[in-house]
This record gives structure tokens, sequence and C-alpha cells, in this order.
């Protein structure tokens, strides 16, 4: 079943075309990855999915709702929740108030204090960030805030997440341990993934289908074999 | 929990002394008292909208000006409780059609678009009154010391009571999101226009009264002093100095700063502004989480 | 459009160019918000009157004695907070707007010294103020000299920005701080020496004030709001621009009196101000921040 479908999205600041055109769908519960070389917008197509960025033509609907001109907050507590490819960690409170923020606001809602602090601690156990739970979320590594990145979007209880490059800065042993993380996620959680990766090992690895951007142009899209043999991929990849 | 009860003690030992002071009939402890309670009020106000939400406002003093106005213009032909209440109703409503577009304005602009409105404001207010040939406003039959202490204690009580509560509500998680990382906070779901706009009315409101009770006590209005500038510094100084990251910090910076002012601020005022600008700058380098963080510290070391 | 009206408007304008010129070096290059600028104009008018009243030194020298003076003031002030500032990384965060607070603390405690040790009373000398009539023009010779200081100083710094070595690691650092360490670019040097030109030009700003109005302890305000108000329009840290902007606020103020009152002038440039940034916060000409 269709979770996201994007219908002819295009975006240009200023002269610059980032994205054009850019029309497919993502299954519920599978693992849907982005890949593209700097500046090819996957970020940008983050931006439009999560509402930061408002496109100037096409529509994003979630679960055959339209939420295209929606603030980033009421697409949040649709369901949809995304990371930063710059870690926005709150640095100042605790790991653990930062998860509990987002359990409070996001698309669960939970009322109380303690439900939040419940899904909260389940989302940095999920993570394997409930150790650090008391420590300034300021204080973590680099791959901490990473994964309170995503802790925080998973603590918000949203269907969809979109991961923006949460693997890059991180060592293999830290990828490897995510690449788990991840997939076992959406198996018990039943959430679909969407991946923006420069780790190509990893997006070819996770990933159910991949689309390939190419400065804001969809030139393929297919399984990881079909992109591994896409001849507009390898001009575009390997000249 | 520790920390939260013995503030609690401290508090209720606080409020009683204050609420057995007038019986003494020292009418010059009484003052002092008044005017911490009202620097309590005005600090721990502007804590609600900036130390929570990180939008440092440097021009809190046009809700206190904007309230005495109002109070000002309705005294004599309302009654005081409803003059005083309209003093807040108008501040807030104030707050309500300034905020959305001035809430939109980001750190540093947005501390200096605070400063740059109320001295517009009351430039506005300067020449209205002059245009009505009014300089400056008498009150007649004010309330004696003892009552408008009580109402300002009320005011100062009120809006302890209602920080706390709000440092540990959904909101005021929502406002420290907002203070960490506005995008951030945005992206999980914190409705952030609403909320800043919810807590820059509900930090106008308070002012906006003890606006009204500052001009009871003076008995007159002059714009050019109920829209002092200096009022937003001490406010900040206090609030810096006390320490931001919790309720009790407004308190202690108001407690810190009363006395100097007591001795200063009438006779040497430009000695307590320098005074003033000397702490503002050693706590911010030096004390960043002001003397609650510093006790903070100690509880911690015990 | 009176030739008289034009030409005050210029002569407005050149100083809110030169006002804002520093104001806008300094932040373009530390991201500092200086609200105690105006101050240092305050600063440079009372060296002014004090070098010609016990002195006897003419205005004209006065502008080497306060630009040393305030440029060592901004060493100082360099030296003594900002790299404490920079180095602590919880204050670091949130530069911009403890910088802004830092800076209010230096204005009261200048102004206040000022007043403390000079009183409150108005001071003012006369200088230069022989008319010349030309062009349908009455002009006093301490207004054209302000015109023509503030305007060379402008058009001078303009100049350094785009020959200069030194002018293009500044340049450099506005536009891109981490690229510009990364090429080689004494970054700590570059705003030490940039804070140091920065409070020089309020400093000489202030002497050619004095020439033509008041001076008073709290006479700098205004001036940082001006200064503000035309940084706003031309984009912060946006040099050229800047300078354009200082000359359309001359414009807007003269104009806009002349039409209105003289009572109406704080309310004027209030309302600008607060106008420019509820509109534009990123400034007329500048460009928007981009979000990502």
């Amino acid at each position: 079943m269709t979770i996201l479908d994007i219908q002819g999205v295009s975006k240009s600041f200023g002269g610059i075309k980032a994205l054009s055109n850019v029309s497919f769908t993502v299954d519920e519960g599978s693992i849907f990855g982005l890949m593209g070389a700097n500046g090819a917008g996957k970020t940008t197509l983050f931006g439009v999915i999560a509402g930061q960025i408002k496109p100037n033509t096409g529509s994003v609907a979630f679960r055959k709702q339209v939420i295209t001109g929606k603030r980033p907050d009421q697409i949040c507590r649709i369901g949809i929740s995304r990371t930063f490819q710059i870690v926005r960690p709150f640095a100042g409170i605790s790991v653990l108030d930062n998860v509990i923020v987002s359990a409070l606001y996001g698309a669960a809602a939970n009322n109380t204090h303690a439900e939040a602090r419940e899904a909260g601690l389940a989302a940095l156990e999920a993570v394997g960030l409930a150790d650090a739970a008391s420590q300034m979320a300021g204080e973590l590594t680099l791959s901490g805030q990473k994964r309170l990145e995503i802790a925080r979007a998973l603590a918000t209880g949203a269907e969809l997440v979109l991961l923006d490059e949460v693997m890059a800065g991180l060592t293999p042993t830290e990828i490897e341990r995510m690449v788990e993380t991840l997939s076992e996620l959406r198996h018990s959680r039943n959430l679909t993934f969407m991946l923006v990766e420069h780790v190509m090992g990893a997006l070819m690895q996770l990933s159910d289908r991949i689309l390939a951007l190419d400065h804001g142009v969809p030139i393929a899209i297919g399984t990881p074999t079909e992109i591994a043999e896409n001849e507009e991929v390898l001009k575009v990849y390997f000249g | 929990m520790k920390t939260l009860s013995i503030d609690l003690v401290a508090g209720i030992v606080l409020l009683a002394a204050a609420l057995v002071l007038p019986l003494t009939g020292m009418d010059y402890l009484v003052g002092i008292a008044f005017n911490l309670a009202m620097w309590v009020a005005l600090t721990q106000s502007w804590s609600i909208l900036s130390a929570m939400t990180g939008y440092v406002s440097l021009g809190h003093v046009v809700f206190c000006g904007i309230g005495a106005y109002m109070v000002a213009l309705t005294t004599g032909s309302l009654p005081l409780a409803a003059s005083l209440g309209f003093a807040g109703l108008a501040a807030g409503v104030s707050a309500l059609v300034i905020g959305l577009p001035v809430l939109r304005v980001r750190g540093p602009y947005f501390v200096i678009l605070t400063f740059g409105l109320a001295e517009l404001v009351k430039n506005v207010i300067v020449q209205i009154e002059t245009g009505l040939g009014q300089f400056s406003r008498l009150i007649f039959d004010a309330p004696p010391l003892n009552s408008l202490y009580l109402v300002m204690l009320g005011l100062a009580v009120a809006v302890t009571v209602a920080a706390v509560f709000v440092r540990h509500s959904k909101l005021g998680r929502g406002l420290i999101a907002i203070r960490e990382n506005e995008e951030a906070a945005e992206a999980i779901g914190v409705p952030v226009i609403r909320l800043k706009l919810i807590a820059f009315v509900a930090a106008a409101i308070i002012p906006g009264i003890v606006g009204g009770v500052m001009l009871l006590r003076t008995s007159y209005f002059e714009a050019a002093q109920a829209f002092d500038p200096v009022i937003s510094f001490s406010i900040v100084t206090m609030a810096i100095v006390g320490g931001s990251g919790s309720a009790r910090g407004p308190i202690l910076g108001a407690f810190a700063f009363v006395l100097l002012s007591e001795l200063l601020w009438a006779r040497f005022p430009q000695l307590y502004m320098i005074i003033l600008g000397i702490l503002l700058i050693l706590f911010i380098l030096f004390v960043p989480r002001g003397l609650s963080g510093l006790l903070d510290r100690k509880e911690a070391r015990q | 459009m009176s030739a008289q009206l034009l030409f005050a408007a210029l002569v407005a304008g050149s100083l809110y160019a030169l006002v804002a010129l520093g104001l806008n070096l300094v932040y373009g290059t530390l991201r500092l918000l200086n609200i105690a600028h105006g101050d240092l104009v305050m600063i440079g008018a009372y060296v002014s009157f004090w070098m010609l009243s016990l002195f006897g030194l003419p205005p004209v020298l006065s502008i080497f004695v306060a630009a040393a003076l305030c440029g060592g003031f901004g060493w100082v002030i360099y030296v003594g907070m900002f790299r404490k500032l920079l180095a602590t990384p919880a204050l670091a965060q949130r530069l911009e707007a403890n910088s802004l607070i830092l800076f209010y603390g230096v204005s009261v405690i200048l102004q206040n010294c000022v007043a403390l040790a000079f009183t409150s009373t108005a001071r003012g000398y006369q200088y230069l103020n022989e008319v010349h009539k030309f062009a349908g023009i009455a002009a006093s010779g301490n207004r054209l000299m302000l015109f023509g200081v503030a305007l060379a100083l402008c058009l001078g710094m303009l100049l350094f920005l785009r020959f200069h070595l030194f002018g293009w690691s500044l340049r450099a650092v506005i536009e891109r701080r981490d690229a510009a360490a990364v090429v080689g670019v004494d970054v700590d040097r570059v705003q030490m020496v940039t804070i140091c030109i920065g409070f020089a030009i309020a400093g000489v700003a202030g002497v050619l004030v004095s020439m033509t109005e008041q001076i008073t302890p709290f006479m700098g305000f205004p001036f940082t709001i001006a200064a503000f108000v035309v940084i706003v329009l031309g984009g912060l840290g946006n040099i050229f621009a800047g300078i354009v902007a200082g000359f359309a606020l001359g414009f807007i103020e003269t104009f806009g009196v002349a039409l209105t009152s003289a009572t109406y002038r704080s309310i004027l440039i209030y309302g600008l101000f607060v106008g420019v940034l509820l509109l534009r916060p990123q400034g007329l000409f500048g460009k928007a921040i981009k979000i990502r």
C-alpha cells in the first residue's frame, strides 16, 4: 500500500532548479533510498515532504491526504518526521528531555508526562542511547547526536521517517550498528523509512527501492540491483 | 525534587514575612518590599518569554507603560480594580496584535527590535500627550501604600507560581525546545508560532497590571517616565544576575538589586547605571547561570 | 525640491553612511551587534570639545585623537571581552544575542561615566561656522567639512576593501569566515583590526557631529538606531549597500521632517527602524537567508 505519493514536484532557488518534476510513490513498511551527488536535490526533497520548503509546483500526499502547504509541525503531527543532515540537538537540555518534547508534541501526542517519558525512553533504547539519557545533548559525540536525531524522530510516533545522511561521519563499525538498528526498527515498529545517504553500501543494503537524482532531475528508479545496472546512473556517477 | 521542596519552604517563609510586614507600620520598609515585589513580578514575567524561548526582550517596559497609561486614562471613571484589569487586558491585547509580526524576527534582530518598538511607542505616546496638552497626569485618591503593596505582592506571587507551573508543563517544554533550536522544534511537531505568541501574551499581561499599580504608587503619569528604558534594562540585568534557569532566579536577582536601587537609583542614578552595566557584563562572561546557578552547584556538591 | 534641502539631506546622509559604515564592518566581520556604537560617536564628540576647550586643538586635528582613542577602546573591548566570549562555547552559541547585551552594558557604562564626569549639560562650540554661498545653497564651513570628510572616508574604505590585500581578507571574513580561515586568513587579526577601524570611524563621526550639533552624554543612542536602520536597509554586512542606504536615510529624514515637523523626528526614525525590521529582517538589498 502506498504511504507517500509525490506528483510532479519542482522547486527552484533563484533560477537554479533544485528539483524538476519529481514523481514517485513509497510503499508502506519499505525503505526508500535517495541517491545523487551533492546538490542533486535530496535534502530539498526532504524539506518539501516535511514542510520546511514550499514547492513551486506539484503535490505531496501522505496516506492520500495532500500535505503540500502545511507547516512542518502540522506535517509532523500527521505522521512524518525527519532528521537534519546537520544535527540540530536541543543542546542545553538532557538527552531524555530531547525525546520527551518530541513525544509530547509529535504525532503520538502523549498527553501525560509519564507516557511521554516512556515513549522517549523506548526511542532512546531503540537507537542505543538509553545509557546517555541524563547527559546533556550538547555533550554527545557526533555519532551520539546523529542517533539522537533518529530517536527524536522516532519518539514523535511518526509512521514515515526521513533520515538525512545519518551515517555520514560515522566509523564503519558505527555504520554497521546503524544499519542493524534501522532494519530492526522497520520490522519491530512497522515504520517506513526514506534515506538520503552517501554511504553507498548502506544505501544498497537497506533500500527496497532507490530513486537516483541528478541536478534535481529523476534519472532512474528501481531496486538496488536495477539501479546498479542502470546506464544513466552509471554515466552520471562514473562518467 | 529536593531543591523544589527547599524552595517551597523558603518561598512560604518569605511570603509569610511579606504578609506580616505591613502590620509593623514601617512605611519605609513596606516601600522597599513594594519595589521588591514589583521587580520580582516584572523579571519573572520577562523570564516566561525571554528565558524560556530565548527571544530576549529589551523592551519589556512597553507593557508597563501601556498598563500605566490605561490606568491614567480610566482612573476616576472606572473602579480601580476594573482599571487595573483593563491595564492587563490592554497590555495582553497589544502583545497579541504585535506578536505575530514581531515574533517572526529572530535572534539579535528580535532583541534590537523590542528596544526600538518600546522607544517608538514611548515617542508616539509622548506626542499624543503633547498634542492633548498633557505633560503629566495626576492621579487623585490613589489607595494607601499598604493596599498597593498587597496587590503588588499578589502579582509577584501569581507570576512566580505561573512561572513554576509553565516550566514543568508541556507548554514550557515546547518553549525550551524553541529556544534550543526552532527548526528542530517545529520538525518534531511543536507549533512554534502559537507557542511563542502564548508566551508573549502571557508575559505581557502581568507587567501591564504592574505598570498600573506603579502609577498609583507614584500618582502621576508622564510618558517618558512610564516607558523609561532603564526599567527594561534593570529587568534584563536582574534576570541575568539571578539566573534564568529556574523560577527562583528572578527572585534572587530582584533581591540583589533592590538594595542597590534603593541606595543609588534616586540619589546617584548614574552610579546605579554604571554598577548595573558592570554587573551585567561580569555575569554574562563569568557566571552565565547566575546566582541561582551558583546555588545549584553548591547544592549539588553537598 | 529646493537645493538647500538637498544639501541638508546629503550632509545628513553622509553622516549616517559613515556612522553605519563602522557598525557594519564590526557586524560583518565579528557578527557582533554593537549597540554602544552611537556612544562612541558621543565619545568622539567629547574628545573634540575638550581638545578645543583645554588645548585649543582644532577639531580637524581632533579627528586623529578621537580615532586613536576609540580605536584603542575597540582593542581593549576585543581582547578583554570578545576573546573570552568566543572562547566559551556556551556563550559563543548565542553569540549575537549575548554580544548585544554585553554591548548594552558597555553603552550604559559609557553614557553614565561621561554624565558623571562631565554632567548632563549640553555643550557645544563654534568652529568653521562662516557661511559659503554657491549654487543657491547657503552652507556653513563645518557642514561642508562634515560632508567632505565623511564622503572621503566612505569612498576610501570602499577602495581599501577593493584594492588592499587586508581589505580582501576583511571581505573574505565577512563572506565566509570558516573558508577564510582555511585559505590562510588570520581571522583573529582581521577581527581585531576591524573592530579598531569600526570604533575609530565612530569616533571620527563624533568629531564631525560635534562641529554642528550640541553634545550630551546621551546623544549617542539615536545614532545607534539610525545606523541600525541603515545597515538593515542595506543588508547587514553589505558595506556598499550600507553607504547607499545611509544617504537614503538622510533623504528620508530631511524631507520627512521638512514635510511634518521636527518633533516627529524620533517617531520617523524609530518607525522606519521597526518597519524595516518587520518587513525585511534580512535587509532590503540583502539576500534572503537560506534555510536548509
